[in-house]
């Protein structure tokens, strides 16, 4: 169902370090290499839970203070860090944590650009892409820059108006796509006994609180301010040199304040995680069943988008009446037809929905945990599958299903001869997919008089294979990090080469010279420039597709924590 | 056949490697055999010592018959790229797939060329060269440009630009001393406007008021535009040549296509 990476993997070590290569891959990436420094740092300190002062930081990571300075401010801004006043009381330094969870998201951006567009148009995906590049903004600031750039793309003498930019702001905050940042903590600047102020109801005054308020603690969180904003989007004039480009990178300096300042909003990921874990699951119903079925299921998930929780188990109960009447207008199936659907998706194995009473023609429930399981366990298997052939696969699935077995059980049942048998298991063992349980007939444990049963657990499992996942997108990010470096002459000319193009032909010049021009990157290189983008798009492609898995994997584990504690 | 084991005093691993001995037939097999077992009792002790022959667990529990062959022993490290048996699947095409690429690979171009992206110090080039403190401050400008909110940041990361000072990269506020020797150094080159700003941060760093501090840097980045118009070309690092005299011919060939090379008569 999902394609798995099959990349090559090698034994993972202490858990999270693949996670903490991959953020700090990541952030190197895309923000720059002295942040990367700080954060490797402030995450990578095993005794206190990776919160560090600003000295240690600059002691650790041999960089200037200006430098460490600026790139904190870097990471604050984009959500990556967080400061807190000082465990030690209120004269002790502020530290500052990462979340590497937030930097594991840089990973996804994409999608979720993808995903306002597919929702939202145009507008929604360059007011997300802006947030996302910046970490966060104004209402106002946002819609200037996104009006802006869509005028560019618009024909001479069009220009996008400020309003419908707004509006769409607007929706997206509705939907809770967006919200308001958290107010800062007061980093140890007032003294303790300041009673907090009264737009932050929730802050921990003391600094002994370890809790950081999540944003959505705040009762503001999801509310317009009222901002007096009316124009239209500037078209930029094509920079001519150097220096206009430089300028237009200025900021603005608007001397209109538009009523919102010192309000900033930031994208709200954890629901696009639960818009991407609804499409998956509508994905997989009209995988596995068809595609009327599917629809019958994002209808139930779109009615209970608001109804449910975060961390529900299941969605809320929805008649069939309702159901019925919220379908979209263009599938016309009669009453009965939608129940028989109803009662073959109930019967599904798969267990995606459940029957939860019987009023206003029986009340249907989505099972959410139970379908990312199954569909975490359909990734470990497609897993298991692609790396050691499709026997092996069924002696797996075998072992998921049955718990636990003999090895000639395991022969029997999988119907494989038991020399072949033996091998698989003993490679799926060695891999660490397929553990030995123990069971004694005497309390001495002697070899000859105990059972040894064969068994799959799938969180843990599920568990070594997001390691794996998350090694896997290092090495991709590595590699491609290797490639451009090694070729960076050849692109240094290209890029060189261009520009001396788009300036020759924005100056009118005739053919004869832009071939010749062309003509400067001989063909072997421009063989090799094919090569090198072409590998760097697969890199890139299959970074997108590991994520993939990523997310599912992880919110999986994710699922089985919220419904255990 | 032998079996070795290895017990770590009272711990709970038992790794057996199955080797086997030379002289008996090969079967060629690829992969080491690895049986970990749970706490090891007296039972496997006591066969160590007793007999090497037998072997010590049951081997139809674990599936060997007796008269096999095992596979051969490792001799060396596994290959870091061993020979796969199954290759991967394609990666997956399609719109969306190739969209998602053209967002990610955009994104990053993006980010790249955001005043937030911090470049690290260019790499020294093989000689130290007399332009290069003429070019430097060139690379700068991209770190005054971004400031952010200073109310949501920690007091300690505050930091104020001087456009003017000679490293472009902004110092503390907090360290008086150093700012004050920077200042007379570069009270030595500045052209009277840039002494009047000057003034105006030191009066900023004395006082602790941070609404003054905001409002001050706010003019002085409004002067900033104005003040750059006018050094540009000539009063920067107050020399007597225009910027262009200190380029070293790298940037040739981007804008001089229009026959300036033809010597005119």
């Amino acid at each position: 169902m999902h394609r798995a990476c099959t990349g090559e993997t090698r034994a993972s070590g202490a858990r999270g370090a693949g996670e903490r290569k991959c953020c700090a891959v990541c952030v190197d990436n895309e923000k720059s290499h002295v942040s990367s420094g700080g954060l490797k740092t402030s995450a990578e300190k095993d005794d206190s839970p990776g919160a560090q002062n600003l000295r240690t930081i600059i002691h650790e990571t041999d960089t200037s203070l200006d430098l460490v300075k600026k790139s904190l401010c870097v990471l604050v801004q984009h959500g990556t860090c967080v400061f807190s006043s000082g465990r030690k009381g209120p004269g002790s330094p502020t530290e500052y944590q990462t979340c590497s969870n937030w930097i594991l998201r840089i990973l996804r951006y994409p999608r979720y650009i993808y995903a306002a567009k597919t929702l939202y148009g145009d507008t929604g995906e360059l007011i997300i892409e802006e947030l996302l590049q910046r970490g966060h903004m104004t209402l106002s600031s946002t819609v200037k820059t996104v009006a802006d750039r869509l005028t560019q793309n618009m024909e001479e003498g069009h220009s996008m108006d400020y309003g419908e930019v707004s509006n769409t702001f607007s929706k997206l905050v509705e939907t809770h796509f967006l919200q308001r940042c958290p107010p800062p903590p007061r980093a140890g600047t007032k003294d303790s006994s300041t009673p907090a102020t009264p737009a932050t109801p929730a802050t921990p005054a003391t600094p002994a609180s370890t809790a950081v308020p999540t944003p959505e603690s705040f009762p503001d969180c999801y509310k317009i301010p009222h901002v007096t904003l009316a124009g239209r989007g500037k078209r930029q004039l094509s920079a001519e040199d150097g220096e206009d480009q430089r300028n237009a990178k200025k900021p603005k300096l608007d001397s209109q304040t538009h009523g919102d300042e010192g309000i900033y909003w930031q994208v709200n990921f954890e629901r696009f995680h639960l818009h991407f874990r609804d499409q998956a699951i509508v994905t997989a119903v009209a995988n596995k069943l068809d595609q009327t079925s599917s629809e019958i299921v994002r209808t139930m998930l779109r009615m209970s988008e608001v109804t449910t929780s975060p961390t529900a188990a299941c969605t809320k109960p929805l008649s069939a009446n309702e159901i019925f009447r919220s379908l979209p207008g263009s599938y016309n199936i009669s009453r009965p037809i939608l129940d028989q659907y109803l009662t073959l998706l109930v019967d599904d194995p798969m267990e995606f929905v459940g029957k939860a009473g019987e009023s206003g023609g029986g009340m249907y429930v989505v099972n959410l945990h139970k379908a990312l399981a199954n569909l975490a366990r359909a990734t470990i298997e497609s897993v298991v599958q692609e790396r050691f052939g499709s026997r092996s696969a069924r002696i797996f699935r075998l072992l998921l299903r049955k718990r636990h077995l003999e090895q000639k059980q395991v022969e029997d049942f999988a119907m494989v001869p038991a020399k072949e048998a033996k091998d698989m298991l003993y490679t799926l063992l060695s891999q660490n997919l397929v553990q030995l349980q123990e069971v004694p007939k005497t309390p001495d444990y002697a070899p000859s008089r105990t059972f040894y049963l064969y068994t799959v657990n799938q969180l843990p499992t599920a568990r070594m294979l997001l390691q794996n996942c998350y090694k896997t997108v290092a090495n991709l990010i590595e590699r491609r990090l290797f490639e451009t470096k090694e070729s960076k002459r050849l692109l240094e000319k290209s890029q060189r080469i261009e520009a001396i193009l788009a300036s020759l032909q924005a100056g009118g010049a005739e053919p004869e010279q832009l071939t010749e021009v062309e003509e400067m990157i001989t063909t072997t290189e421009k063989q090799q420039l094919e090569a090198l983008r072409l590998h760097i798009n697969k890199l890139d492609s299959a970074e997108n597709q590991v994520d993939e898995t990523i997310f599912l994997l992880e919110s999986y584990v994710i699922s089985t924590a919220t419904s255990t504690s | 056949m032998t079996l070795h084991s290895n017990t770590q005093g009272g711990s709970t691993q038992l790794n057996c490697a199955l080797k086997q001995t030379e002289g008996s037939g090969s079967r060629p097999c690829s992969i080491q055999l690895l049986i970990r077992f749970d706490p090891v009792r007296s039972g496997v002790m006591a066969g160590r010592g007793r007999g090497r022959r037998a072997m010590t667990f049951s081997v139809d529990a674990v599936g060997i018959s007796r008269g096999e062959s095992l596979p051969p022993s490792m001799q060396q490290p596994t290959p870091v790229f061993p020979v796969m048996e199954h290759k991967p699947l394609p990666l997956a095409v399609g719109e969306e797939a190739e969209y998602l690429l053209a967002l990610k690979q955009e994104f990053r171009g993006a980010m790249k060329s955001l005043p937030c992206f911090i470049q690290p110090a260019a790499a020294r080039r093989d000689v130290e060269r007399y332009s290069d403190k003429y070019h430097s401050s060139e690379l700068t400008d991209s770190l005054v440009e971004w400031t952010p909110d200073w109310r949501r940041v920690p007091r300690e990361l505050r930091v104020h630009v001087r456009k003017a000072h000679r490293d472009g990269v902004s110092v503390s506020v907090s360290d008086r001393v150093q700012s004050g020797q920077k200042k007379k150094l570069m009270k030595e080159k500045e052209v009277l406007l840039k002494l009047e700003t000057l003034e105006k941060k030191e009066e900023q760093a004395s006082s602790e008021d941070e609404g003054e501090e905001k409002k001050k840097k706010k003019e002085e980045e409004e002067e900033e535009p104005e003040e750059e118009e006018y050094d540009e070309e000539e009063f920067e690092e107050e020399t007597d040549y225009i910027m262009s005299y200190f380029d070293n011919g790298e940037e040739f060939g981007g804008d001089s296509e229009d026959n300036m090379d033809e010597a005119v008569y």
